[in-house]
């Protein structure tokens, strides 16, 4: 995923902000990394490039 | 079934379509894919034989140069492939899909085809993992019918889109209900799959109330093709086959693809 996605990108619990941390990263995108949400204490992550954000409970 | 098995059921079985191991899924009468042939020039082949849509919601979209579009249910990405060409590179075409083989399949497809604006996301469209007021268009191709909770689905939908955004759907809708065969309707839809697009189907009149209380304003709904006994699987379920050859027409003939139109208010 591209950075510029984190403008638009949500926890799907609470919407509320997410937060990058970067494990991998090429000249374009982020392949490898996660997104944390402070409220519900919750990780999802980057993989391959793509964002899992299923809610916890899908995944 | 739950509606957590629901979506696990649904997300298997598409993820096998990705994995090229599974044909039936086939969530289409006959003549509602994919529209003219030129829709489809230049897109990796992987897009289209992993196609499951019924209809060809970027065609009626009239995307704009810079718009943001989300497809919900990317699948392979062939329509978020298409949206991201009209909109442009100051535009985006994100992609919402709960099966991890699809939303690989189609970043692999964007990929192949250029489309650097394109993103897959993988995630509930009951749950949309995006802000506010982040999306000008939302277009979903054959999937409402497979998420169990509408409502949410519609709303979430509804959430996400900007003021004035617009809403346009291809789906299969139940026309005019399910009444007067030898099986209740309960029986019916157990009978059929839920993966195979028509088990979760409602009628316009269901539509149409689901998209006013999420706030959606002007519904429009329009039947397209509707379902011959072919269409309606690949192997017709036991308790459906002891059906007369013309009461099974009927029950088929109820199912119809259809395109939905709705916006936000500003």
């Amino acid at each position: 995923m591209k950075r510029d996605l984190m403008e638009i990108l949500a926890c799907p619990v609470c919407k509320g902000e997410l937060e990058l941390t970067v494990e991998q990263e090429d000249e374009k995108e982020i392949i490898k990394g996660s997104l944390y949400c402070k409220n519900c204490n919750e990780t999802y992550p980057i993989e391959d490039g793509i964002p899992n954000l299923l809610p916890p409970n899908l995944r | 079934m739950d509606p957590r098995r629901i979506k696990l059921t649904v997300a298997e079985a598409y993820g096998q379509v990705a994995r090229a191991a599974s044909q039936d899924t086939c969530c289409r009468p006959a003549g509602s894919c994919c529209g003219p042939a030129d829709r489809v020039a230049d897109v990796p082949a992987e897009a289209i034989a992993s196609f499951r849509g019924c209809g060809n919601p970027v065609a009626i979209a009239a995307l704009r140069p810079g718009q943001v579009v989300l497809d919900l249910g990317s699948g392979g990405g062939l329509d978020v492939i298409l949206a991201a060409r009209q909109v442009g590179p100051t535009g985006a075409a994100y992609g919402l899909d709960l099966s991890a083989d699809m939303t690989r399949l189609a970043r692999r497809n964007a990929a192949l085809a250029g489309a650097e604006n394109a993103a897959f996301l993988r995630g509930d469209l009951e749950a949309i993992p995006l802000r506010a007021g982040s999306v000008d268009v939302i277009i979903s191709n054959c999937v409402l019918n497979l998420t169990p909770d509408k409502a949410r689905a519609l709303f979430e939908a509804f959430r996400v889109l900007k003021p004035g955004g617009r809403l346009i759907l291809s789906d299969i809708m139940v026309d005019p209900d399910l009444s007067g065969f030898p099986l209740d309707e309960r029986t019916i839809r157990s009978a059929l799959s839920w993966a195979g697009c028509v088990a979760g189907a409602l009628t316009a009149g269901q539509y149409r109330a689901l998209l006013e209380a999420a706030g959606f304003r002007a519904p429009n709904i329009e039947l397209n093709y509707r379902y011959s006994p072919a269409d309606l699987t690949a192997e017709t379920p036991a308790v459906l086959s002891r059906l007369a050859p013309a009461v099974l027409a009927d029950l088929a003939s109820r199912f119809a693809s259809a395109t939905i139109t709705a916006y936000k208010p500003v």
